[in-house]
This record gives structure tokens, sequence and C-alpha cells, in this order.
């Protein structure tokens, strides 16, 4: 009966109101490196293109690592309401920047690489970093982003369970330290091609 | 002169592919339950504009390996 009752009435959304302008925010900062590799290309800057590989990839590494090694240690500390709270703001702020920088170094890092004359896929060091990266991957495609959504999803409900979500972005959070050591280890694969 | 960079075409496209994959599993999920009077709709409206967000950032990279 109750059942009924919500069904016919809908569920109300308990989406705070500052998801969208986050949401927004972070779509206008993460379509920004697809944008510069096409100028970068375009203009055929090699300068331009290692830069946007370097940035972005950078970025990526210096945000698994904050997270990992800083975010981690002060949800630990909060209590399940406040990082709620937190989960609020950096699931819509991350949402679309963490992927495109992903994506986009190591896009980059392809033509780069067959810039340099070093894509060799039978090179050992090429098929460790497409190792690496394929692990880096699919942890973001199958458990960052899935739990990001889920993230979301609770809180669209009429009755989110702030439990669930306090652990969707606690595993976040413990995955971006286990990217934070494959990143530290491409980033050695990175700079002995980068010298041999 | 430009040509189709294939390998780059390749990461792009298993890029988008495994975000399609993981988005209509969890637009599924979402669907039942809004049908079960669990999740407002707005949830299912908000995950449509995320998938368009990511088509968008996927579809520059995309048009990258024509360009190299």
């Amino acid at each position: 009966m109750a059942q009924a009752q919500g069904q016919a009435q809908g569920a109300t959304s308990t989406l705070p109101p500052f998801t969208k302008k986050l949401l927004r925010w972070s779509f206008a900062i993460g379509i920004v490196p697809p944008v510069v590799l096409v100028v970068a290309l375009v203009s055929k800057s090699v300068l331009l293109l290692d830069y946007v590989h370097v940035i972005t990839g950078g970025t990526w590494t210096g945000f698994d690592l904050y997270m990992g090694l800083v975010m981690s240690q002060i949800l630990r500390s909060l209590e399940v309401p406040a990082r709620v709270e937190i989960a609020k703001r950096l699931t819509p702020t991350t949402f679309f920047i963490i992927p495109s920088l992903a994506s986009t170094a190591i896009t980059s890092g392809i033509y780069l690489a067959q810039d340099f004359g070093k894509f060799d896929l039978h090179s050992v060091w090429i098929m460790a970093a497409g190792v690496v990266v394929l692990i880096l991957v699919a942890q973001g495609f199958g458990v960052f982003l899935p739990n990001g959504v889920r993230i979301f999803l609770e809180l669209a409900k009429a009755k989110p369970d702030p439990g669930l979500i306090s652990k969707l972005t606690i595993r976040n959070v413990r995955l971006a330290a286990s990217q934070a050591v494959f990143q530290v280890i491409i980033i050695l694969i990175m700079a002995h091609l980068a010298i041999y | 002169m430009t040509s189709l960079n294939t390998d780059a075409l390749v990461a792009v496209v298993a890029f988008a592919g495994a975000l399609l994959l993981v988005f209509g599993l969890l637009y599924r999920m979402a669907a039942r339950s809004v049908a079960r009077g669990e999740l407002s709709p707005e949830g299912v409206m908000i995950l449509r504009w995320a998938l368009v967000g990511y088509l968008a950032i996927f579809a520059v990279l995309a048009v990258t390996s024509f360009l190299s």
C-alpha cells in the first residue's frame, strides 16, 4: 500500500541544489584537455603535444596521490554524515575532470610515442606501459566511474542510504591509493622511455 | 597530409565502449529503481546528461585520431 502510494506520488529527489552547478564546472574543465590536444595536433606543435601529455598525466597522478595519501586519512577521521557531505561535492566536481585527464594523457601519449618513433608494440617498455594503462583504465571505468554514478543515484533517492554513500566514497579513495602506486610505476616507465 | 591514426582511434573507441557498457548497466538499474518508485526521475535525467558530457569529451578525442 505504502509502496503503491510512493509510486503514485513519485520519489522526491534529495540532490542538493549545487550538484548541477558542480557538474557543469566539472564538464567545463574536463573538456579543456581534449580541446587543447586538438589545437596541438592542428598546429603540429610537438612542444604543445608534450605539454598536454605531461600536464594531464601529472595532474592525474597528483590527484590520485592526493586522494590516496591525504583525502583517505581525512575521510577516515570524519563521521558518516560529514563523509556524505564531502561525497555530495567531491563526486560531481571530479565527475568529468578525472576521466578526461586520464583519456587525454593516454591518447596524447600514443601520439607522442609515435612522433618520437618509440611506439613499438614489441618493446618491453611499451608493453609494460600498456599493461599499467590497462589496469588504470579498468579500475577507472570498472570501479571509480560506477561508484561515482551510484553515489548520484543514491543521493537522488527519496531515502538515501548514508552508509552506502560513505562506503562507496571510501572505496573510491582507497582505489585512488592503489592507482597512485601504478602511477608511480608508469612514471618510471615514462622516464625510461624519455631517456633511452 | 592527415590520415587516420588507427592506434589512437582504437584506444578512444575502447574507452567509449567501456563507458557505454558501464552506463548501460547503471541506466538499467536506475530505470528499475524509478519504476519501483525509489528513485526520482531526476536521477535518470542526470545520468543522461552525464552520458552526453562523456560522449562529447570522447568525440573530441576521437577527432584527434584524424588530425595526427
